[in-house]
């Protein structure tokens, strides 16, 4: 209490203090923007709107609330009410209203950009903060792990020797043949839910996010770890980055139900399709990259024309979220799975259903090689289907916990799967043999894992 | 409240008459809305080393502290004993040392442990001194935070899982939680599992979204609902960090909640706060002090408040029921705020019986003092009402009120209790709870079903023989009527639901999906109920209407959540293992009609004393729960034991209420009893019921209502159901479907559509302009104006008009040419008033 008291004078001081002499200009994306983000906006969003005053975008907090007073007026901070708010002395009327108020130096920041003309600096100001502020260096992750996390993305580096893992904040790179732990990628959203390789075998997509907060495709550079790009920032995880067979562009689903489509090259969105309703959880293109198709918790699945983003069908038979989608190998059909434990196949033309065929269990993932189609899902099993007719190849079984990704390597012809209690297993598409397990999480040892 | 006392003038009758109607809805409102108002310093928590008084003796729980863990803690209360056998809690005011901060620390008036070893906790009070002895051992070990028993009850204490919010069935913002934790395998599922774990962050608890959302740090629907000081932070934060995984098979469970105090209270000002604490007993033999993680509610905000703590501050006086829940377990304990009222002295009535007797001291303890009695006039109309469901005679009133016998009233209620009337109307009641209509039994069913429950009124068949003929009813539902109860209540759900409404006076609709939200009422018990009732077939006959009931001697029922065989399940007993009888309902009504069962007779005596007062003892009268305390124990327990005693005869309940000073007070409130609503210090005017008032107005007008093809003798008050005859009057003032066993449904609110069938509803203005009316009757005899008024106003309030309402009708009469439409405004009038429309 003390001490918040000595802050609260010392922000005091702050606010009547003038800054005449500042050097750099402040920015309002690299500076004030994180502040408003991690202080304001869980109040002041789209979903509360406290005041009915919202800092969501630059736009709307220049927009004054209820009390009608002007939140931010150009080169006067004493007359911009967001300045007084954060500077009350009255615990009734300081923002943030409960915890502890914003600290001297994040105040005398908005202070300063106010003062020296609360200039926009970002690309739209009706985009959300969180897809201007600058990217965040992602802290390291732990050295060891405490506990495992769940396996939600894998993925084979182009020769198949090693395999991608995502991890808390990391990529985990480990040998398929003895499970060992190569190296380590850092500077990486909190949660990884997809990874794909582009078909040069050199840059990674990884679909990644904090759980309500944050949500980014980061595109790494495989040898060096770099991250080369972030795009599609936005403000919950993305479930779901896909290359489009020739490479040329990348589709970003995500929590805020949008689907994104950039262009590799220069990292720029052509377009971004809002017709889901809730997370968008798996993407699939066509072999021509002419299609894509989504599946949803808002429980459909829809498949859009790519050159113009026209939904051409909604398939809405699972009645349950949908969490992993795949195209026919002909191309006119979806396979789509997901909470009602089946596997629909359906018909592009006319939304109807073909066939469908029981999982057993939830299921997470569903992606194709080789003419197989493959599940994972929550009954631990993974299944192995013939692509051209969905008939069961054979059910591939040993993991302890809900499988939750996968992904096959054609040349090797080999499937690494992850499970919720951080175990990789990979498997012999062959005869379904399991050819090496191990807990993909570093610091912890499998026999610990295994217990 | 009867302000509206009519006739004025009536020249321009309509609008005159929204006018009025608009008073009577008005008077009808402020009825039911008193508020209590609470002085702002009311709510202030007690500090003052006045308050302490003079205690002779200190009491502290526990009587020792026992903590096995770093995570454990123990609340203390210390009660004082006074020399006038009072007690006050002294918890907040008394000063608590401890003699080894090495083992133990105290924050406020709880224990918590620093190290192994063992201490004393050194309480002063009042000048008085007492010693608790700790004992703290494995202080080093950790203790793993369980799922069930720490998380689940931690969401459960921040109402995350209640019903508005996560807990409804499909959840809110995509994240559902079992309704109050009764479904931890579910709950299991979407907290760790579900969403890719999203929600659970074991390597940066903190940052989990669990606990990020309430805390406001990322945007929540529901708002800010966590505090980094909350309890229940802690625990779910800690569970995170353990791994936030669900509890290995075998982890004990709650089997006990104790509560402490756990007998009612009587604070009397100054005193007005009690600290609560609960220990949880758990399956292993441990136990845990759970005071922190308990969730409190009190049956009245407006009386009293509970902190999340456990400490209760009360704000008036009066009675609540403290709630205390954790997981599905669940304790109350009454207490009740007693508050010097300026000015008030006691004076006590003479009792006419026991019911005055506990009214009076319930009135006396709360500062109270009961109304006069009512008048004569207003006695009579009242008692017709109330007994036979209509109003007396013009000369059933005029002897009445000429009589001047001491013992006029005790005799007029004997005689109504053996009217015919009596049982009719009473029938009609029981129709209601049974469902009586010809669209579920049939036509020549419901006349036979009713015809039979009229006669059991009529006999006084005792309650219990009542009930028992219903429950275990078969055969031919035109042979048997009774067992048409197995008509209504169609199959094994329903059978549960209307024979616990009916019979137990609990409302089990929810149990069916979920644990009782409020109640001790889980899903196993609802199903284990419905072992007695699933064997009950029926079967369609050759004749028309008719069904057969009959019983199998296999079939069980399963739990749909746990997918369990239920075995029967009797309330206060637990699961029956060895039934003898082939039909097991027999067994079910061996135990219900027991005189040792404690509902049985408790909801029937409560029932009797709602159909005679404006609400029951417990209120709503199908709604007993530890959350809905009755507001006279005392009273209720009596009539119980009374009614019991009596072999379950209803009319010597009856009779015993209708000849208490309570029945018959005035509904005029004085100075020192205008805020009681629940005490019974005065009567509460009620709006007749649909087929009462039908009956009122007929018999005013003295113009019969024919109801299709049933006799022309039938009252509205006598109809055997409701679908027999469709009649809108009746439906407008709330007649019901009789879809549903609950009592709810009859509406007893005013509406727009009462107003509109008095303002110029066909039913009224036919009667008014009947040619052989009550008052075209009186001047085809030549009567003067006069003596038809005063023929009016015995027959609509069983009175004589005052000289201004004489005068006043007079006058309108004279200043119009046609006399027989200026009577119709007369009597139009009268049946607008509030005097009319209410029985008081």
């Amino acid at each position: 209490m003390r001490q918040a008291m000595w802050i609260l004078v010392v922000a005091l001081v702050m606010c009547q203090a003038r800054w005449v002499n500042a050097v750099e200009t402040t920015s309002f994306r690299k500076d004030v923007a994180p502040i408003l983000l991690d202080n304001c906006v869980a109040c002041h969003g789209a979903k509360k709107a406290e005041g009915n005053f919202r800092i969501d975008t630059f736009a709307k907090l220049k927009t004054a609330g209820d009390s009608e007073s002007p939140p931010v007026v150009e080169k006067k901070s004493d007359e911009s009410e967001i300045l007084r708010r954060i500077c009350a002395t009255d615990i009734d009327e300081r923002m943030p209203p409960e915890g502890d108020p914003l600290t001297a130096d994040q105040i005398s920041v908005i202070k300063r950009w106010i003062d020296e003309g609360a200039v926009f600096d970002g690309s739209a100001a009706d985009a959300q903060l969180a897809a201007i502020v600058p990217p965040p260096v992602h802290p390291d992750p732990p050295v060891t792990y405490p506990s495992t996390v769940p396996i939600t993305a894998v993925a084979f580096s182009p020769d198949g020797k090693e395999l991608v893992v995502g991890g808390y904040h990391e990529l985990s790179i480990w040998n398929v043949e003895s499970g060992n732990l190569i190296r380590r990628i850092k500077n990486i959203g909190q949660r990884v839910h997809s990874l794909m390789f582009h078909i040069d075998g050199k840059t990674l997509a990884v679909g990644c996010g904090t759980p309500g907060k944050l949500g980014e495709v980061r595109l790494v550079e495989f040898a060096s770890g770099n991250v080369q790009k972030v795009i599609g920032t936005t403000t919950d995880v993305v479930f779901d980055a896909v290359y489009s067979p020739d490479g040329k562009r990348l589709a970003a689903g995500s929590a805020d139900a949008m689907i994104r489509v950039f262009d590799v090259n220069s990292g720029e969105l052509q377009r971004t399709i809002a017709s889901h309703s809730d997370w968008i959880i798996s993407l699939a293109w066509n072999a021509d990259g002419s299609k894509l198709a989504a599946a949803s918790r808002d429980k459909t699945c829809k498949v859009f024309d790519t050159s113009n983003g026209e939904l051409l069908v909604t398939y809405s038979g699972h009645n349950q979220p949908v969490k992993g989608i795949a195209f026919h190998p002909e191309g006119n059909e979806i396979f789509s799975a997901g909470g009602d434990n089946k596997l629909h196949r359906w018909k592009i033309a006319d939304g109807a259903k073909s066939a469908d065929v029981a999982t057993g269990g939830e299921v997470m993932r569903l992606f194709r090689g080789d003419g197989f189609l493959f599940s994972v899902a929550a009954d631990k099993i993974v299944r192995q289907f013939d692509a051209a007719n969905q008939k069961a190849v054979r059910t591939m079984e040993g993991h302890a916990d809900w499988v939750v990704s996968g992904t096959y390597h054609v040349a090797s012809k080999r499937l690494a799967t992850g499970a919720f209690n951080g175990e990789i297993r990979i498997w012999n598409v062959g005869d379904g043999s399991l050819v090496k397990a191990f807990t993909a999480a570093p610091g912890i040892t499998q026999a610990v894992a295994a217990k | 409240m009867l302000r509206c006392s009519m006739p004025q003038r009536i020249s321009n009758g309509m609008c005159l008459a929204l006018l009025v109607w608009a008073q009577c809805s008005n008077a009808l409102a402020e009825d039911t809305s008193k508020e209590t108002k609470v002085a702002k310093d009311d709510k202030s928590i007690p500090t003052k080393v006045d308050e302490v008084g003079q205690p002779v003796r200190l009491e502290v729980f526990p009587s020792s502290v026992k903590l096995t863990s770093a995570r454990q803690a123990a609340q203390i209360i210390v009660t004082g004993h006074y020399a006038d056998s009072s007690v006050r809690d002294l918890t907040l005011l008394a000063k608590f040392a401890s003699s080894n901060s090495k083992v133990l620390d105290l924050r406020g008036t709880t224990a918590l442990p620093t190290g192994d070893g063992t201490a004393e906790i050194e309480i002063e009070v009042g000048g008085l001194r007492a010693k608790l002895p700790v004992q703290v051992t494995d202080f080093g070990k950790v203790e793993r935070v369980t799922f069930e028993n720490g998380a689940l009850v931690a969401l459960s204490k921040q109402g995350c899982n209640s019903g508005a919010c996560h807990g409804s069935p499909s959840g809110k913002g995509g994240f559902r939680l079992s309704l109050r934790a009764f479904d931890p395998k579910l709950d299991e599922l979407t907290l760790i599992r579900e969403d890719f774990g999203r929600r659970t962050n074991a390597l940066d608890p903190d940052r989990s979204l669990l606990l990020q959302k309430p805390l406001m740090k990322v945007a929540h629907g529901g708002g800010l609902q966590l505090s980094k000081n909350n309890p229940a932070y802690t625990v779910l934060r800690d569970w995170i960090a353990e791994g936030g995984q669900a509890d290995p098979v075998g982890q004990a469970r709650c089997v006990k909640l104790e509560v402490h105090p756990s007998q009612p209270r009587v604070l009397n000002r100054p005193a007005k706060s009690q600290q609560f604490a609960v220990i949880a007993h758990f399956s292993d033999g441990k136990q845990r002090d759970v005071t922190q993680l308990a969730a409190y509610s009190t049956s009245d905000e407006e009386i009293a408040s509970i902190s999340n703590d456990g400490l209760v501050i009360g704000h008036d006086r009066g009675e609540i029921a403290v709630l205390v829940r954790y997981l599905e377990h669940i304790e109350s304990v009454n207490l009740t705020f007693v508050k010097d009222v300026e000015g008030f002295e006691w004076k006590e009535p003479p009792a006419n019986n026991y019911v005055d007797e506990l009214v009076y001291s319930k009135l006396r303890q709360l500062r109270y003092q009961p109304s006069e009695t009512c008048t004569d006039s207003e006695f009579i109309r009242r008692i017709y009402l109330d007994v036979i469901g209509i109003l007396p005679t013009l000369d059933e009133t005029l002897v009445f009120l000429a009589n001047k016998s001491s013992t006029k009233r005790a005799e007029l209620v004997e005689h109504l209790l053996n009217r015919p009337e009596y049982s009719k109307f009473w029938a009609l009641k029981w129709g209601d709870l049974l469902r009586l209509t010809s669209s579920q039994v049939g036509v020549e069913g419901v006349h036979k079903y009713h015809r039979w429950i009229e006669r059991a009124i009529q006999q006084n068949m005792p309650y219990d023989q009542f009930a028992r003929a219903l429950l275990t009813s078969s055969g031919s539902t035109l042979e048997n009527p009774p067992a048409s109860f197995y008509r209504t209540s169609a199959d094994m759900n329903d059978r549960v639901e209307t024979v616990s409404q009916i019979f137990l006076g609990a409302r089990l609709q929810c149990a069916k999906c979920h644990n009782h939200p409020f109640e001790r009422w889980t899903q196993d018990n609802y199903y284990g109920m419905g072992a007695f009732f699933n064997r009950v077939q029926k079967k369609k006959t050759l004749r028309p209407d008719e069904q057969f009931v009959y019983t199998t001697t296999a079939g069980e029922v399963t739990q749909p959540r746990t997918g369990q065989q239920m075995k029967p399940w009797l309330p206060g007993v637990g699961s029956v293992n060895d039934l003898t009888e082939q039909d097991r309902r027999h067994a079910f009504a061996d135990w219900l009609t027991n005189p040792k069962n404690p509902f049985f007779a408790r909801i029937e005596a409560n029932r009797l004393w709602s159909q005679l007062f404006s609400r029951g003892i417990v209120d709503p009268i199908d709604d007993f729960r530890d959350s809905n305390p009755p507001s006279n124990k005392d009273l209720l327990d009596r009539l119980a034991e009374d009614f019991v005693k009596h072999g379950f005869d209803r009319k010597h309940i009856l009779r015993v209420i209708l000849t208490s000073r309570t029945y018959q007070a005035s509904y005029q409130t004085n100075k020192f009893n205008t805020d009681d609503t629940k005490c019974f210090s005065h009567q509460e005017p009620r709006l007749l019921g649909a087929e009462q008032l039908l009956d009122a107005i007929c018999h005013v007008t003295d113009v019969a209502e024919q109801f299709a093809a049933l006799p022309a003798s039938m009252k509205a008050t006598q109809l055997p159901a409701p679908d027999l005859v469709k009649n809108d009057f009746l439906k407008v003032f709330g007649q019901p479907e009789r879809q549903t066993v609950c009592a709810c449904e009859r509406a007893s609110e005013s509406n727009l559509g009462m107003a509109i069938q008095f303002f110029n509803g066909p039913l009224i203005y036919n009667k008014l302009r009947h040619e052989k009316n009550r008052f075209r009757q009186l001047m085809a005899l030549d009567q003067p104006n006069h003596e038809i008024i005063r023929q009016l106003y015995l027959a609509a309030v069983c009175r004589l008009p005052s000289d201004k309402e004489l005068l006043a009708s007079l006058q309108h009469i004279d200043s119009k040419e046609d006399r027989a439409a200026a009577l119709e405004d007369v009597c139009w009038s009268l049946l607008n008033t509030n005097e009319f429309l209410f029985q008081h």
